[in-house]
């Protein structure tokens, strides 16, 4: 295996960008360092992508580059850290604006990405505190949305930019000022299907100066890469464990392959190809039909599933008949007809803005709609961000809020959302896989029949994600329903039995999750697009039971050889699990 | 409320094109010298002076203009009443337990007259000045420091996300309160607060954030260029002058006409 220090020798020409030698950072009252010991050494003009789980430190090691850690975010740093090669070397007490000049930073978050109201505004400021002079601003602000394809926005209020827009325009105002580094912080998360898609191709263009050092920590590396697999992510990898140590750096496509199954079983989103290899402990990508032994095997035989029941349909729990949403007078999305029954858990597909989150205020009872009825009883619901349904000082108290006689309920919902190592603390200052559980055990603790759930996987890593998605079936495996929106295609067609897509201000299609999924051009026409896997699968099963089954046998699958099988137990430590 | 926001028609008006800064430093000089003003015939002169300015001038239609004011009228009213009731003097009408002076009429008409001048004045600049204008001019030309004067701007981002952050936290949190009577959740006082105190959190949280953008885009200490400054001029001269040379002669007019009255009327 290739080490850090080795490719900084091996890559040679280049001068190094960053070195960092022996860093250990370690926050304000935690108990243990989130970076410890990490040497890294990135060449110009490399690129690099960070990985491990969530808590790994790849955030802490970006925001330590940028210097928000310590300057912004107070941190005990021990080591050293060297910035840029040639002229005044920056380092660790060099403050944020001083780097700046070196490097450009795209956060995740894009409500908090771009500052200023104005589009051109926020770029030329960039230009303006390097005192360029007023005359050649314009035309670079011009050039540099350009370069990332939203050249026409340039007038625009920030507030009323999509996410993906949002976070092009932070992409371009990151390099407007020619750094030499540019630092990407999970730039897609918070984006939907075609955001990430558009801001992937933005960076491709921006990165196409051969001189810009890239150095990129993403958390869905599957979303991340996409269509084009291991060849979508940068050429270098350096990987994180769980204690914030680096346990490998190479070639993107040695590492994942050695590493997948650690990193799979450690939680982390990896791209298709290195989360097949996981699994089946082979080499290849999906079309290579190295996999397909093990897929193949995945599929149930129709015998096996359980018969569907032959005594009519289920209860309806909550009816909507001729609904519309939106937001003021404004429809966003018209008649809705939808039957909620008993034992279904039905998903709610569609891009942004297409008033999925609308829909599910209105099912609750919590969004007046603009037209139509919802019947039914009072449903429960979970939000995409856990914080905003937080109202306690505690975890216990939390899920006790609202409930007439807590005491049974809290200790068996602490119980089954394994919540009772964390019953005392403060719900804020929990990781956000624990927080969503707390969120849902909070809702499931009212015991109702119905319960809403706008995008309850978003920010989670795979492990918590399988969690979440066991929580949702058993309400319905119980007697209970579940109308969840997601991004998320795989999960939809791992846990729905139906699917609503919705788009252009309406319902573009619903049915059985196996026949909507086998739509291509409702999918299309949403602006979706089928995961390579889930659409093997739709292919090769009949019905959506033999959807979901397969998608969860995959989900639950144990690595390769779980035991004890380390690819090249010689040459590396392994990534301990 | 639309005056409240800047409109593209009176973003385009005479008034628009003016320097915030001076704009604002007339908006505050004259406002001092009202509070000098206790008779009731003065600011009547002013505002029917102002009034006709801003509709020529301003760009705001006359319904929003009248709408935006209503807070300071239900105000104005308030003044009046208090004052009509409660000041000593000379009885013009009695009954029900109450009382009416000459002198409370008076004074009252003054300030309720004072309070609808302001508020016309304040429509008028929230009107016709946008705020990063108002910002950028504050730096350029009233010496407001960089840092502050984008760390001004990103808060007026923060804030224009808020609405939709509140309405999101308020409906999570409605979602275990127990029902009311009619149906509709029962939040109380104490969920209120804890509403608040979630946004609170969230806004701080991303309010760090924003400050480390700002640091990242290379907001210091150093020298800057400014990209499109906001333009002071002879006009701006020009603008102060006629405003304050108005003030001064209906002041003057006022003196001469034996109405002008000071804080002395209070007492």
């Amino acid at each position: 295996m290739i080490t850090g220090s080795d490719l900084a020798v091996t890559t040679g020409s280049g001068l190094a960008v960053i070195t960092l030698s022996g860093v250990t950072v370690t926050y304000p009252r935690r108990d243990r360092p989130s970076l410890r010991g990490v040497d890294l050494h990135v060449a110009a003009g490399e690129r690099v992508v960070v990985l491990g789980p969530s808590g790994a430190g790849k955030s802490t090691l970006l925001h330590l580059v940028a210097g928000l850690v310590p300057h912004s975010t107070p941190a005990e740093v021990e080591g050293t850290l060297v910035l840029g090669g040639g002229g005044q070397p920056l380092d660790l007490s060099s403050p944020v604006h001083e780097r700046s000049a070196l490097l450009g930073v795209v956060g995740q978050d894009p409500s908090a990405s771009v500052c200023l109201p104005q589009v051109d505004g926020e770029l030329a400021l960039v230009l303006e505190n390097r005192a360029v002079l007023p005359g050649q601003i314009g035309p670079r602000v011009g050039v540099a949305l350009e370069q990332v394809g939203v050249g026409d926005l340039a007038q625009r209020q920030t507030a009323r930019l999509s996410g993906g827009q949002t976070q092009r325009v932070a992409l371009a105002a990151a390099v407007i000022g020619r750094p030499g580094l540019l630092l990407l912080d999970e730039p897609t998360s918070m984006l939907d299907a075609s955001g990430v898609r558009a801001v992937r191709a933005a960076v491709e263009e921006v990165a196409r100066d051969a001189s810009l050092t890239v150095l990129l920590v993403e958390h869905r590396l599957d979303d991340y890469a996409g269509e084009a697999g291991l060849d979508g992510l940068p050429g270098r990898a350096v990987v994180l464990d769980a204690d914030g140590t680096v346990v490998a750096d190479g070639p993107t496509p040695q590492v994942l392959r050695e590493h997948a199954a650690a990193l799979h079983a450690l939680g982390c989103w990896l791209p298709l190809e290195a989360e097949l290899t996981a699994l089946s402990g082979k080499v290849g990508d999906l079309t290579s039909g190295a996999h397909d032994e093990l897929l193949a095997g995945l599929v149930p035989c129709d015998a096996v599933l359980p018969a569907s029941p032959e005594t009519g349909a289920p209860r309806v729990l909550l009816r909507a008949h001729g609904l519309a949403v939106g937001h003021g007078r404004q429809t966003v999305l018209d008649d809705v007809e939808l039957d909620v029954r008993a034992g279904q858990v039905v998903a709610v597909l569609g891009e942004n803005g297409t008033g999925k989150s609308t829909l599910l205020h209105a099912l609750a009872g919590l969004a007046r709609p603009l037209a139509g009825r919802v019947t039914g009883e009072r449903p429960g619901m979970v939000f995409q961000n856990p914080e905003h349904q937080l109202v306690a000082h505690t975890v216990a108290e939390e899920i006790a809020h609202g409930l007439a006689d807590p005491e049974p309920t809290v200790a068996r919902m602490l119980r089954e959302h394994r919540l009772e190592h964390c019953a005392d603390r403060n719900p804020h200052q929990l990781s956000g896989g624990e927080k969503r559980r707390l969120s849902l055990a909070a809702m499931l603790a009212h015991g109702r029949q119905v319960l809403l759930a706008d995008e309850p996987t978003f920010g989670l890593d795979r492990r918590d994600t399988v969690v979440v998605a066991d929580a949702l079936r058993s309400v319905a495996d119980g007697g209970g329903a579940v109308v969840f929106s997601t991004h998320d295609l795989r999960l939809a067609a791992e846990i729905a039995d139906e699917v609503v897509v919705v788009g252009q201000g309406r319902v573009l299609a619903s049915g059985s999750t196996h026949d909507v999924l086998s739509d291509a051009g409702a999918l299309t026409g949403a602006g979706l697009e089928l995961p390579a896997i889930v659409r093997w699968f739709v292919e090769r099963c009949s019905s959506t039971a033999a959807l979901q089954s397969a998608l969860r046998a995959l989900g639950r699958h144990p690595v390769a050889g779980s035991a004890a099988h380390d690819p090249e137990p010689a040459t590396t430590a392994g990534v301990r699990a | 409320m639309s005056v409240l926001q800047p409109d593209a028609l009176a973003l385009a008006s005479p008034l628009a094109r003016r320097n915030p800064t001076v704009k604002l430093a007339l908006l505050f000089v004259v406002s001092a010298v009202l509070l000098l003003v206790l008779d009731p015939v003065t600011p009547a002169v002013l505002y029917v002076l102002v009034a006709g300015a801003v509709l020529v001038g301003a760009g705001v239609r006359p319904r929003a203009l009248l709408v935006a004011q209503l807070p300071f009228v239900a105000f104005a009213l308030g003044v009046l009443l208090v004052n009509m009731l409660s000041r000593p003097g000379e009885v013009v009408w009695q009954g029900a337990g109450l009382r009416v002076t000459t002198e409370g009429i008076w004074v009252g008409a003054g300030l309720a007259g004072r309070t609808l001048l302001m508020g016309l004045l304040s429509v008028a600049f929230v009107a016709t000045t946008d705020g990063v204008a108002l910002v950028t001019s504050l730096h350029q030309h009233a010496r407001l420091g960089a840092k502050v004067t984008f760390a001004v701007l990103a808060g007026y981002r923060l804030l224009q996300q808020m609405g939709a952050e509140w309405q999101t936290i308020r409906r999570a949190q409605s979602v275990r309160a127990p029902l009311g009577r009619r149906g509709r959740p029962r939040v109380g006082l104490r969920g209120h607060a804890a509403s608040a105190f979630a946004l609170l959190v969230g806004s701080v949280r991303r309010g760090d954030r924003v400050a480390g953008t700002l640091e990242l885009r290379g907001l210091g200490d150093g020298e800057r260029t400014t990209w499109r400054p906001v333009p002071l001029d002879r006009k701006d001269a020009v603008f102060a002058v006629v405003v304050l040379g108005v003030l001064g002669l209906v002041l003057v007019g006022a003196s001469a006409a034996g109405v002008l009255e000071g804080p002395g009327a209070l007492f």
